[in-house]
């Protein structure tokens, strides 16, 4: 399933551009993190609690940044596994100046396997527009308190 | 006299226990220092095991062991083996626990064995398997399609066996004189079984004796015997008892040897305390073996008055990753042989080729065979009638088996003994009132309300199974069963029988017949069941054989029983054994009622044996083992009646009507509890239930949040009736029932939707009737109405 979106924040695309690499800064917003931490240049490790539906389980594995063109998108790579299932997924992100603020727009197609999948493909998109807020809100939140 | 018990409505003696949980289910039993097993499943569809790191895992306080394929094939732990061989089968082995290759999303990688079943569950996620993702196939179609994906390197082109019945020329022949060919395209949708209870297992090693103990969920505790100790794991069968207590369902999901009975076992060995496991309801959806789905094509020849001549069918079952007990022998002997239904075909032939996909086991789930079988037949049947503009109930009436002609030999292979099917066609017609609902139907439909009517007149072919005969299409046992009825000193009646009750009441039911036979009171009857320790080999309960098999030997053995304690009564009242007779549960010299011994004190001699006949061996027991000499052959007529919401496409029965002939009936409550159960089941396939895999191999539909179950208001009140047809060759006439009601109301439900739909133009569409379906359906054809006007 596809799934794309996008998200205000009230900060240039600079300050987005760094803060989505910054391995503090995903630590703090990133929803559900118990642990982030650099494995390489742009590899992160991180351990996540996520609930899809009635599945809830502790994802483990790595999200590496791909295709960094300064200020303007990023790829990421997602590889997570967990008791209840295994979820990949390719995600780009394309930066786009509006005003003083930036349009961060998203896409992806996540793969999930195993039991998540069977109780809670349906429910994905939902989950991940869900997330995808709270992640942005508290972006724009550390971002501006910084400011 | 005492009260005949025979077609009694007596309440079941075993539901007091079920429904206040005082029920003895495998998961209700605690043994002293029993530890816990979880399983690692593959979350991928196909994929190669590169590696296996356990450590982490067996560092968590409370992991006691780690068991690998690995560790399983290095102790000799064979596969699990198939029970039925078709010729030139392409068999790859089933492995409780994976060593190389997972092959569907579910397989087994690892097993924990725990202090507890958290810690387990727990450690299942901190087992890090690193596996080579592989394409996968899902579909049968798919899967035999060219180029396909290769599930196992034993199955060229992933098909498991290719097999006929019938005579191919003669159905030709029968084509090129037809007036009309009628085609349909069928797909008998996967289903998951949803027992009430889950699969569970608990075993027991005693090192001393180097004996194993394993409760589990078992429709024949026999068969897992055979397959775990003989096949498996080697053990001699008088050290492996397995034990299947109260069972909360099984429709044959519950056949089937299963690999985590293997693992507690195994586990229990080597960890030397007794190992449970117990699925989760979302293990269950993906390892207990599914049922159905077939992709097939029918073709029937036809004349212009509604003769059917020939019937051509063309069937891919996907049988799923390995094969299950009795996968070979579903789509095949009981399927097959089936596709004659209740008509007169001059000639039938069938094509069916199993294939391998990487999906759950696919195998005999409630019916079998038969109600993909009788899809196919009743579905183009009435096709064939909406083609001709005839009645569907005309045409079944026209091309009816005649009673004068049984026994009746069918084009593929089986000869039914019986039937009278009008009586029962015509008597369910009655109840509907049938010609006045067509009436009305017509008349609603010019209100814009549409409602359906379908027919099913199955038959079904049951009570598995006569010995000889499925020796010979490739059982690798035969299906006999076993009763030894033993008089206690005090009167009391055991009876030990090899059939297994999950639900069906044999408990009630058996001690009715029980009480008859030996004219005592039918409280002081006591079954015992599901213990190879107690009782004699038998095969248990699946196809609708409890009754006509498993009755027919108690029967028999409590015959013995009478003859033994006439002998033993002339004895004590010195008479000549000629001259007694069993009268009101008494022994007496004919005709002279004083001079006569109870069955209290004919069982007590038998056993103090101080004034006892020369000629006979104390004690009052005895054993039969019946071997049926042909199947038995239910039918009826289900007549079903939906109502389509045009604006929704909600989809919904409103009346069913069922009257069916299984012979005599032991326990009308009973029966009508299983044709309740049933029709509910057909009714959840054709309106409810599917299974689905996506594009990448993943079961999505693996909770009840997608798979839907039917539900109390999905059902109506049932309409019920009976004709009563013995079966020639068993003592007391009895045929199956335990799956009638879900081999006809499928078809009779898909039928109903159908003849709904007819005013959209829709000639068939496949199951399930959601209502989005059905809404896409009628949303479609009036677009094309409103684009002609």
């Amino acid at each position: 399933m596809q799934l794309e979106g996008f998200n205000i924040i009230h900060a240039t695309p600079e300050q987005v551009f760094v803060a989505l690499q910054s391995p503090d800064m995903l630590a703090k917003c990133v929803p559900g993190v118990k642990k982030l931490e650099v494995e390489s240049e742009g590899v992160f490790k991180t351990t996540l609690e996520v609930s899809v539906g009635p599945v809830k389980g502790s994802f483990s594995g790595k999200v590496s940044v791909l295709d960094a063109v300064l200020n303007t998108s990023l790829t990421l790579k997602v590889e997570m596994r967990a008791p209840v299932g295994i979820a990949s997924a390719i995600g780009k992100i394309i930066l786009e100046p509006q005003d003083a603020a930036t349009k961060v727009h998203w896409s992806g197609e996540p793969q999930l396997g195993g039991m998540i999948a069977s109780v809670g493909a349906r429910l994905i998109g939902g989950v991940a527009k869900a997330q995808a807020d709270i992640f942005f809100t508290k972006l724009e939140q550390e971002l501006t308190s910084k400011a | 006299m005492a009260e005949k018990m025979f077609g009694k409505a007596l309440k079941r003696v075993e539901d007091p226990r079920f429904i206040t949980g005082t029920g003895n289910y495998t998961d209700d039993i605690a043994v002293h220092g029993m530890v816990h097993a979880a399983m690692v499943r593959s979350p991928y569809p196909h994929a190669k095991i590169k590696s296996i790191d356990s450590s982490a895992a067996l560092a968590l306080p409370g992991v006691i062991a780690i068991l690998t394929g690995k560790d399983l094939v290095g102790a000799g732990i064979n596969p699990i083996p198939t029970g039925w061989l078709l010729p030139d089968l392409k068999i790859s082995a089933h492995h409780a626990i994976q060593p190389e290759e997972v092959n569907h999303v579910g397989d087994i990688v690892a097993a924990i064995i725990a202090e507890t079943r958290a810690i387990a569950e727990d450690a299942v996620a901190l087992v890090d398997v690193d596996y080579d993702v592989l394409e996968s196939v899902s579909l049968g179609s798919t899967a035999l399609a060219a180029g396909a994906v290769q599930v196992h390197p034993e199955a060229p082109g992933n098909l498991a066996f290719d097999w006929t019945i019938g005579d191919a020329a003669a159905t030709d022949a029968e084509f090129a004189k037809a007036d009309k060919i009628v085609k349909l395209e069928l797909r008998n949708h996967r289903l998951v079984p949803n027992a009430i209870e889950p699969r569970a297992s608990l075993a027991e090693y005693k090192r001393a004796g180097d004996e194993y103990t394993l409760h589990t969920t078992s429709q024949n505790p026999h068969i897992h015997r055979v397959m775990i100790g003989a096949f498996v794991m080697g053990i001699p069968e008088h050290k492996l008892r397995i034990v299947s207590p109260d069972v909360g369902g099984g429709f044959g999901s519950k056949i089937f040897q299963y690999p985590e009975e293997v693992i507690v076992l195994f586990a229990a060995k080597k960890v030397n305390r007794p190992v449970k496991w117990t699925a989760r309801r979302s293990e269950s959806f993906v390892s207990d073996a599914h049922g159905r789905d077939h992709e097939t094509v029918a073709e029937a020849a036809v004349m212009n008055d509604g003769t059917l001549l020939a019937l051509r069918v063309n069937t891919i079952a996907n049988l799923g990753a390995y094969l299950t007990t009795f996968a070979p022998a579903v789509p095949t002997y009981l399927y097959g042989t089936l596709l004659n239904g209740t008509y007169k075909w001059k000639a039938i032939h069938a094509h069916v080729r199993g294939v391998y996909t990487n999906t759950v086991g696919v195998d005999a789930y409630r019916g079998a065979g038969r109600p993909e079988a009788t899809y196919v037949v009743e579905r183009i049947v009435s096709t064939v009638a909406r083609e001709l503009g005839m009645d569907p109930v005309d045409i079944r009436r026209k091309n009816f088996i005649q009673p004068s002609e049984f026994p009746y030999q069918t084009p593929v292979a089986l000869q039914y003994d019986s039937g009278n099917y009008e009586p029962a066609m015509d008597m369910a017609l009655e109840k509907l009132g049938y010609k006045a609902l067509r009436a009305k139907q017509a008349e609603m439909r010019k209100q814009g309300k549409y409602i359906g009517i379908g027919v099913c007149t199955y038959l079904e072919a049951c009570g598995l199974a006569p010995s000889a005969l499925v020796g010979s299409l490739g059982a690798q046992a035969g299906q006999w069963e076993s009763a030894l009825v033993r008089v206690a000193a005090t009167g009391v009646v055991e009876v030990l029988t090899g059939s297994h009750s999950h639900g069906q009441g044999h408990e009630t039911a058996f001690a009715q017949v029980v009480a008859d036979e030996l004219q005592v009171p039918v409280e002081h009857v006591v079954l015992v069941h599901g213990d190879t320790a107690r009782l004699p080999h038998g095969w248990g309960s699946y196809g609708s054989r409890s009754a006509p098999v498993g009755l027919s030997a108690i029967t028999m053995a409590c015959r013995k029983i009478t003859d033994k304690a006439k002998k033993i009564a002339a004895h004590l009242l010195e008479a000549s054994v000629e001259d007694m007779e069993h009268v009101d549960g008494k022994y007496q010299v004919k005709g002279v009622p004083e001079r006569s011994k109870s069955f209290f004190e004919v069982a007590l001699m038998a056993h103090l044996a101080h004034n006892y006949p020369a000629d006979l061996e104390p004690g009052l027991e005895a054993t039969h083992f019946y071997d049926p000499k042909n199947f038995v052959y239910p039918f009826g007529t289900h007549l079903a009646v939906v109502e389509v919401d045009a604006d929704t496409g909600r989809t919904k029965l409103i009346r069913y009507v069922c009257v069916d002939d299984c012979g005599p009936i032991v326990n009308p409550l009973i029966v009508e509890g299983q044709v309740h159960g049933g029709v509910a089941q057909g009714m959840g396939q054709a309106l409810l239930e599917n299974t689905v895999y996506d594009a990448s191999g993943q079961l999505v539909s693996g909770s009840y949040l997608e798979y839907t179950m039917p539900r109390a208001d999905d059902m109506v009140q049932l309409e019920i009736g009976h004709t009563v047809t013995p079966s020639p060759h068993n003592p007391l006439g009895l045929k199956g029932i335990g799956e009638a009601g879900t081999i006809a109301s499928t078809a009779a439900v898909a039928n109903a939707v159908i003849d709904a739909l007819e005013p959209f133009g829709v000639r068939h569409m496949d199951m399930p009737f959601t209502s989005e379906k059905v809404w896409q359906v009628i949303h479609a054809s009036q677009l094309a109405q409103a684009a002609d006007d």
